[in-house]
């Protein structure tokens, strides 16, 4: 099971590490690329978390597969993970590190959900006016919702702008339903 | 009654003696034809009595009567007086019952007049308890059912109120479930497009 408190550990580790190295981006790229690994590939999946196979063992097939793709404190970081038994932690130790990197360089991370695909003309515009608004520079990621009927949704930190169809309706079911209350 | 023998001024021996001399002298008279001077004149007239035998049996009777008063008049006498003795003391002991039970009615009678006048009171006590008791139970029962009926209608109320809401509510939702279809189908590139445009452009008035 991945524990968020053990990845943030080995995130800060790896991350100080890497910026004294000043391999912040080429780590990010490497942790990047495992962990999609390991999200996308079910029988890499299956041998990472397999009880059966010794962590020698799987340090030398992640030697094969990655020491000539990765920098060597990527290789370095791997092989503690499995050193240590912490397989699962792959992905959260991505995740944390991202966000070490982001509040180092002072960037403001935004997801961005609308109901067709955005075009880049719009996107570029959108991270503008978020840089602009949140005074950082801005680093979105962006997924379809069909749910949203239309219009677009973005969250950044504690914000969430709505500007989706479905996102108008309920705010109107909620003004509706509250003055509703306020006759009875 | 008196004892016979106390009475008579005669003594008993002097009878038996009196008597013992009668007999034999009225015996010898007889025997000896002494008084038939006496004898035939009367038996010539009529009266055939011999006076010597007479007094021997006198004699007789002087003797016997002591004799008859010690074995059958005295014990007779004496049983009537014990009998009557009795009587006297058992028309006593009657008396005395009597003007005992009398008193005792007495008692009696006043007990019971003075019970019946305890249960009197009693009863008009207990009366007076279960009236004042149904008051206040009518009271409480009154109080409770008032109680009941504001609550009823308090609930009801409250019932109606929220069925009103949740009309009025299930209205807006289904109003507004009918408004996202239309605009879900009448939803088009173009005006997603400006509906992202619009919101771009009024979070830069928004900053």
């Amino acid at each position: 099971m991945a524990d968020n408190r053990v990845a943030k550990r080995y995130a800060q580790a790896l991350f100080r590490t890497a910026k004294d190295a000043d391999v912040i981006k080429a780590v990010e790229d490497d942790l990047n690329g495992i962990a999609n690994l390991v999200q996308n590939d079910e029988s890499f999946q299956e041998f990472l978390m397999s009880p059966h196979v010794s962590a020698d063992e799987k340090i030398a097939i992640a030697d094969k597969l990655f020491s000539d793709r990765i920098t060597a404190l990527s290789m370095r970081a791997v092989r503690l993970l499995l050193e240590k038994g912490r397989e699962a932690e792959f992905v959260n130790l991505r995740d944390g590190f991202i966000a070490l990197r982001r509040e180092s360089e002072g960037v403001v991370y935004a997801e961005v959900v609308t109901a067709e695909v955005l075009e880049n003309d719009q996107r570029q515009k959108l991270e503008m006016q978020l840089a602009k608004k949140t005074a950082c520079s801005v680093e979105a990621t962006y997924s379809v919702d069909p749910h949203l009927i239309g219009g677009i949704r973005v969250t950044y930190g504690a914000n969430v702008l709505d500007g989706s169809v479905t996102g108008r309706f309920r705010t109107l079911r909620e003004v509706l339903l509250h003055d509703v209350l306020k006759q009875v | 009654m008196s004892n016979p023998e106390q009475k008579s001024s005669v003594p008993t021996p002097v009878k038996f003696v009196l008597g013992l001399a009668m007999m034999a002298g009225g015996t010898y008279l007889s025997v000896s034809g002494t008084l038939d001077s006496i004898n035939k004149p009367l038996a010539e007239k009529g009266i055939p009595i011999d006076l010597g035998i007479t007094v021997a049996v006198i004699g007789v009777f002087l003797i016997l009567f002591p004799v008859i008063q010690s074995f059958y008049l005295n014990p007779l006498q004496q049983a009537i007086d014990e009998r009557n003795n009795d009587l006297e003391s058992t028309f006593a002991e009657v008396e005395e019952l009597r003007t005992s039970m009398t008193k005792m009615r007495a008692e009696y009678e006043q007990r019971l007049a003075e019970k019946e006048a305890e249960a009197r009171n009693q009863i008009q006590t207990a009366i007076k308890e279960a009236q004042q008791l149904r008051q206040s139970l009518m009271a409480e029962a009154t109080e409770r059912a008032d109680a009941m009926v504001r609550q009823a209608e308090i609930e009801i109320a409250a019932d109606r109120t929220q069925a009103l809401t949740e009309i009025r509510a299930s209205v807006v939702n289904l109003s507004l479930a009918a408004a996202e279809k239309v605009v879900g189908e009448t939803m088009t590139s173009d005006r997603n497009r400006k509906l992202v445009a619009t919101f771009i452009d009024e979070l830069e008035v928004a900053k």
